[in-house]
């Protein structure tokens, strides 16, 4: 059977996350920054993705801070993560690359 | 009070929408990432924040909370989508089916008078429909609960297949192969999908693959 195809949301998180750890707030810029400002994440958004990537083993916890009176939580990317992201860059490469050859265009 | 204080006693209504156990693992760090994102002098919170925190938190409470490589508990609640699925088209059936079936057995019995049939009808058929619509809420109960990991799941869900064993059994000595084929067919069919999901809620991968996520600590 055909593996889930990972979501948009989900890859740019786990993209943000491949650099370092990185705690929720860096995560939503980090992601706005990779995406061109395309996707904003809201924080409704941002933890229902990461309890979901800590649940299915591809992000964990990375340390704790207290900055200014409150908790910041920074997580990493696991070597499952890791080999994940890595797995769905190539298929969207490869997708990306066989869409250009068709259209006669030079590859992205 | 100042502009941070209403804002964050603001936020902290809409995160009581999330189940009490994520609040309180991820309360402080999203009202962290909420002040954060807050402008300059704000008060209340922003509504399409808001909107977001209320969709979230109501998916939180219902989607499942096994890992997706645990296949067998991930396609035990699927089955159990299925189920709730069969039970409707099942109960649709027996209701489409009432006309046929009184009209078989005045067919095969001539002497049955009105009140014999009516017996027959709000007797046997229409509770049979009517659970079949609760059915259909068990499934989605049940589904909801394998999705969380509750064993006792699984000892619910087999005492109610056994009891719709017995239903389709008593339905066969009651003659439903012979006035009611439509009603026997489907009722075969959910049984076989329950028989399923009895084979798959007790497979021993699920049984000792429900403990979820990493732990909340850092470096776990």
């Amino acid at each position: 059977m055909a593996k889930r195809t990972m979501q948009e949301a989900t890859f740019l998180i786990l993209t943000a996350l491949a650099a370092g750890s990185q705690h929720g707030y860096g995560i939503i810029a980090d992601v706005a920054k990779i995406s061109d400002g395309r996707v904003r994440l809201r924080a409704g958004t941002l933890y229902s993705a990461l309890d979901r990537l800590r649940l299915d083993g591809l992000i964990s916890v990375d340390r704790e801070e207290i900055v200014e009176n409150r908790l910041r939580r920074y997580y990493r990317l696991t070597p499952e993560g890791g080999t994940q992201l890595a797995t769905e860059a190539a298929r969207f490469q490869s997708n990306a690359a066989a869409a250009f050859a068709r259209l006669g265009l030079a590859g992205g | 009070m100042t502009d941070a204080a209403d804002l964050e006693r603001g936020y902290r209504r809409w995160l009581r929408w999330y189940p009490k156990s994520f609040r309180r693992e991820h309360e402080a760090e999203i009202l962290e990432v909420l002040m954060a994102g807050a402008r300059e002098g704000q008060r209340q919170p922003e509504p399409m924040e808001c909107l977001d925190l209320m969709r979230s938190a109501l998916w939180m409470r219902l989607r499942p909370r096994v890992p997706r490589s645990n296949r067998s508990a991930c396609n035990a609640v699927k089955l159990m989508y299925v189920g709730a699925v069969v039970e409707l088209a099942a109960a649709i059936v027996i209701l489409a089916t009432i006309g046929d079936v009184r009209s078989n057995v005045v067919k095969r019995n001539p002497g049955l008078t009105e009140a014999q049939w009516h017996a027959v009808v709000a007797g046997q058929l229409e509770p049979t429909a009517v659970a079949a619509c609760i059915a259909i809420g068990f499934w989605l109960w049940m589904a909801w609960s394998i999705g969380r990991g509750h064993r006792w799941a699984r000892i619910v869900f087999a005492l109610f297949f056994g009891l719709n064993t017995y239903g389709l059994l008593n339905g066969l000595a009651g003659g439903s192969a012979v006035y009611a084929r439509p009603d026997l067919a489907i009722g075969i069919v959910l049984w076989l999908v329950e028989l399923a999901a009895v084979a798959l809620i007790f497979h021993v991968k699920f049984a000792v693959s429900q403990s979820g996520a990493t732990p909340l600590t850092p470096g776990g």
